[in-house]
């Protein structure tokens, strides 16, 4: 079947297309929101709304993508208006961040508990030390840093995800690792 | 110097934290569980509007139309005017009987 015919079934709110829709994405996007957002149950929640919306939008899809870049366009969307929200809540320390000097990693005020069931135990600390680092973050950068270097994403899937350029991928990617050297530098000196 | 090689280290090894995730399996439940959220949702939609038919909707709004043009036709009749004014002389509402009311 092609993706074509495959679309019209979704169209027709076929329950047999859904269920294999849900077989053939299911882990890739609960993978995805979890590079987003490392916590199992709040991503299987993310995971859950981006099916709905994808039945709910299925008839203002117009083809210009593949199928499966137009889900992971709404997932990613879905994920950062999970954390704008959660990280509206927690942003008591606002004019620190906007004095662009905030290097605090601070495990409270991060806008859920990191709880990512794929995290190797040894690498656990550190990897918790960067998803906070991750969330300093501007969000195109954000953005760009998780689909590539957490969730394995190409340069071409990204830009296609995106929107975006390969040549502005590569400089959001160059831009998000040097603001994340400049933040870590400044938590590890201040842990010495 | 040596503090600097050694906060370097750690930033490295922090950046590449993640290159070792393992990969991760959604519940064995998702599926069901947001199979019947879908299809509730749809059947939930249908069964709110689907008493109100295309046809019974062009009805209601002609029925709105023509209650409104009623209405204006109404308002704007001599008749309706005529019928306002003498109340408010009735009632002493009116502008001639206010300016009396001053003169006084």
């Amino acid at each position: 079947m092609t993706e074509t015919d495959f679309i019209h079934q979704l169209k027709a709110q076929n329950r047999a297309s859904y269920s294999k829709l849900l077989e053939d994405f299911q882990h890739k996007v609960y993978g995805t929101c979890l590079s987003f957002v490392p916590n199992r149950e709040d991503a299987e929640d993310i995971a859950q709304e981006v099916f709905v919306e994808v039945f709910n939008s299925i008839d203002k899809f117009k083809q210009e993508s593949k199928l499966s870049t137009w889900i992971y366009r709404i997932t990613t969307n879905k994920c950062l208006e999970f954390i704008r929200k959660k990280n509206a809540k927690k942003r008591f320390a606002f004019l620190q961040s906007l004095s662009g000097n905030d290097y605090n990693l601070d495990k409270a005020s991060y806008f859920t508990e990191i709880n990512h069931p794929g995290l190797v135990l040894e690498q656990k600390e550190t990897s918790e030390v960067l998803f906070l680092a991750i969330n300093k973050l501007p969000e195109a950068q954000r953005i760009v840093f998780t689909l590539n270097k957490i969730d394995d994403k190409s340069y071409k899937e990204i830009s296609e995800i995106t929107n975006r350029s390969i040549g502005s991928i590569e400089s959001l990617l160059f831009r998000a690792k040097k603001n994340l050297q400049k933040t870590l530098e400044n938590f590890y000196k201040n842990q010495e | 110097m040596n503090a600097n090689k050694n906060i370097q280290d750690k930033i490295d090894s922090t950046l590449n934290a993640l290159d070792t995730l393992n990969s991760v399996q959604v519940s064995p439940f998702f599926k069901d569980k947001t199979m019947q959220k879908m299809f509730a949702e749809k059947q939930t939609i249908s069964k709110s509007w689907s008493w109100f038919t295309p046809q019974l909707q062009l009805a209601t709004l002609v029925c709105v139309v023509i209650v409104n043009v009623y209405a204006i036709r109404q308002i704007k009749s001599t008749k309706y005017n005529e019928a306002i004014s003498s109340f408010a002389s009735d009632y002493g509402l009116s502008s001639e009987s206010e300016a009396s009311l001053f003169n006084l």
